[in-house]
């Protein structure tokens, strides 16, 4: 897909560059706030990598002015200032998410994935289908190949991010942001518990093994 | 904020104003008391000399023409409207024309010097007066009394008294109601300036005390205060630009250094030890990163004060907490147990609650040794304060090492040798203190491995 990125920092821009371009993207990159909102106007790009300290014009003025102009493509705000105000007010200006420095390139990837993934589904799904599991979003039930399967109700929320995210990487990060809306970092393996326990109900009375871990980077549901 | 009567009644002004009027009351008495002898004296020495006159003049008419022509002048004398009161006598004391029909009694030893009282008026109204004059023989006998009435004098006298009199009286009233405004105006104006400490200490910082053009003394320590709030301003956000700017500048080649290192690594490395050696150095970074981001988020919760405080469902953070820890509890082999009254409120940032919550639940799954317990509580305490407690059955922290730990925020220096921990209860103080709450560490549950920790986390409801 077409990324735009914002970044600054030239080192760090062509090395996001080369992951982007190593992932499938073709990215462009603009390294000021102006040069940033004049590109994203277009509304030719499928994801825009915003840096929030720019010259001349910084991230979030540049992402409200897009907004405000009614460009919708789906941004990721990356900042040095990972901290719960700039946060929120990064959300509040229109980004779809938002991640602070330093972070690991295919924490980024993944991210940069889900957002574009994301933006496909218009309708909400009422069933979403994995190989051959099955979760009902209205009756808030999983069936495993015609079987049921019995889950807390934080272990169906997990297991639907997993699933609307199926065939992506998706972090230990994201999934403790966007499932518990936690934003802390652990100390302690609480993440890699919770999909154990996932695992031990949807994976272990089967043969075939839907959710995977990926070494290095999170976890990836795919039949 | 309305000046109350009674701290009107408090302010030095409004003290000073009483002893003012105070002096006031004595100064009338004297200015009356003086005003009154001097008055009353100068009209008798006036009334003497004016008597002394007439005496003269009719003494001289008596030489020039007789017993018949003073008799006939002061006939005249006395039916002239006047001040003047006239008697004439013969040698054994006989009237014979003037005001009176008796000699009026005068005091012995006085001289010619007539001092006496009469009677005066309408028979219906009679009307005490006094007078003062000059009684005395002439030649070959008749005795001549002239004296002035002092009924006027007398009511100038008293109009005098009551003027001073009420003169003081409306001084007295005056300086009171002023006394009064005045001071109002003075606990006003301080009032403002408290106001504006008090919100400077809330937290903003871009309060200001109100000032006049008056320029008055209030003035001059309202811009006094405001000149030490503006440098402050200034000196917490350097404070907070250079955070900023150092978390931009260092982090930054941080990643970049994270960037270099994820890409040697995904470059297949020539040996097991350089792929070893790559990952601890990954590991190292993502270590002082770590406690980088601890370290600024703790200037951050002391400095800014812009925390929008709202009510936070502390039962369901509380809850969702041992939900979320209570898997890894079990994988460790520990008994966690979850006490949590509903509808607990407090006033506060779920996010900073939450991370606080989370470092003392950690906290306790770290240092509780297998096969212990860890019991988690939130309540209402009896005197309205909400509680959260986590306790475990560890080793615990010594007494005399408790309030150590607690510092360790003033020195950053010594909880860097135990990397994680210190950090982390001195987020939860930082927690506590923003939240206007207390945090404080006692024994927990005993065990084999000690007496255990109870980490305690109360907040005001909201």
């Amino acid at each position: 897909m077409h990324v735009l990125l914002v970044e600054d920092d030239p080192e760090l821009a062509q090395s996001l560059r080369s992951a982007l371009d190593g992932d499938g993207h073709s990215v462009e990159l603009a390294v000021d706030g102006e040069t940033a909102e004049k590109l994203g106007r277009d509304g030719r790009f499928d994801v825009i990598v915003l840096d929030r300290m720019l010259p001349k014009r910084n991230g979030i003025e540049v992402l409200s002015n897009l907004r405000g102009a009614g460009v919708s493509t789906p941004v990721l705000i990356l900042s040095a200032l990972g901290e719960e105000e700039h946060r929120v007010e990064g959300l509040d200006a229109g980004s779809n998410d938002y991640l602070g420095k330093p972070f690991s390139t295919r924490e980024l990837l993944a991210r940069v994935r889900s957002l574009w993934h994301g933006r496909d589904k218009s309708a909400p799904p009422v069933k979403l289908i994995v190989g051959d599991m099955e979760m009902d979003l209205l009756a808030r039930t999983v069936l495993r190949a015609g079987k049921k399967i019995e889950l807390q109700p934080r272990e169906f929320r997990l297991l639907e991010y997993l699933m609307r995210h199926s065939g992506e990487v998706v972090t230990r990060t994201m999934l403790l942001e966007k499932v518990w809306d936690y934003h802390f970092d652990p100390q302690t393996n609480v993440i890699d518990v919770h999909i154990s326990r996932l695992r031990s109900k949807i994976d272990k009375d089967f043969s075939e093994t839907l959710l995977h871990t990926v070494r290095g980077s999170g976890y990836r549901l795919e039949a | 904020m309305r000046a109350s009567l009674s701290a009107v009644f408090r302010t030095t002004t409004f003290r000073l104003a009483l002893a003012q009027a105070a002096v006031f009351i004595l100064f009338a008495a004297a200015l009356l008391s003086y005003v009154y002898v001097t008055t009353a004296v100068q009209l008798t020495r006036e009334a003497e000399q004016a008597a002394n006159g007439e005496f003269a003049a009719l003494e001289q008419i008596y030489y020039q023409g007789g017993i018949k022509r003073l008799n006939q002048e002061v006939i005249e004398r006395a039916a002239a409207s006047g001040q003047l009161l006239y008697l004439l006598a013969s040698e054994s004391g006989a009237v014979i024309s003037g005001d009176f029909s008796a000699l009026p009694q005068t005091p012995a030893g006085a001289g010619e010097r007539a001092a006496f009282t009469f009677v005066a008026g309408t028979q219906n109204a009679p009307e005490r007066r006094r007078a003062h004059g000059r009684v005395g023989r002439l030649l070959h006998g008749p005795i001549l009394l002239v004296a002035r009435d002092m009924g006027e004098a007398r009511a100038i006298v008293r109009r005098i008294t009551q003027a001073v009199w009420t003169g003081a009286i409306l001084g007295l009233l005056l300086s009171l109601v002023s006394g009064i405004l005045a001071s109002r105006q003075a606990v006003r104006r301080i009032q403002d300036i408290t106001r504006t400490t008090r919100e400077v200490m809330a937290g903003d910082l871009t309060r200001r005390a109100p000032t006049r053009v008056a320029g008055d003394e209030f003035d001059v320590l309202a811009s006094g205060l405001n000149a030490m709030l503006i440098r402050l301003e200034k000196l917490v956000l350097s404070s907070r630009n250079a955070g900023d700017s150092i978390a931009h500048d260092l982090r930054t080649p941080l990643a970049r250094l994270r960037q270099r290192l994820e890409a040697a690594l995904e470059c297949h490395p020539n040996s097991e030890t350089d792929r070893e050696a790559l990952r601890a150095a990954a590991q190292e970074t993502d270590a002082v990163l770590a406690t980088f981001n601890a370290v600024l988020r703790l200037a951050r919760l002391q400095t800014a004060t812009n925390w929008q405080f709202e009510p936070v469902d502390v039962s369901a953070i509380v809850e969702e907490l041992a939900e979320f820890y209570g898997p890894v509890a079990e994988e460790q082999n520990l008994h966690f147990t979850a006490e949590v009254a509903v509808g607990l409120f407090a006033k506060g940032d779920r996010s900073l609650i939450n991370q606080a919550l989370a470092n003392l639940v950690e906290n306790a799954l770290k240092y509780t040794p297998e096969g212990g317990r860890v019991h988690v509580r939130a309540h209402r305490r009896a005197d309205g304060l909400i509680e959260t407690s986590i306790a475990d059955s560890g080793p615990g922290i010594p007494m005399e090492d408790r309030e150590r730990v607690m510092e360790r925020f003033v020195r950053l220096e010594a909880a860097r040798t135990t990397p994680g921990a210190g950090l982390g209860l001195s987020l939860v103080v930082a927690v506590a203190d923003l939240h206007e709450g207390r945090f404080v560490l006692e024994d927990g549950l005993s065990g084999a491995a000690g007496p255990g920790l109870r980490a305690v986390l109360t907040m005001p409801a909201p």
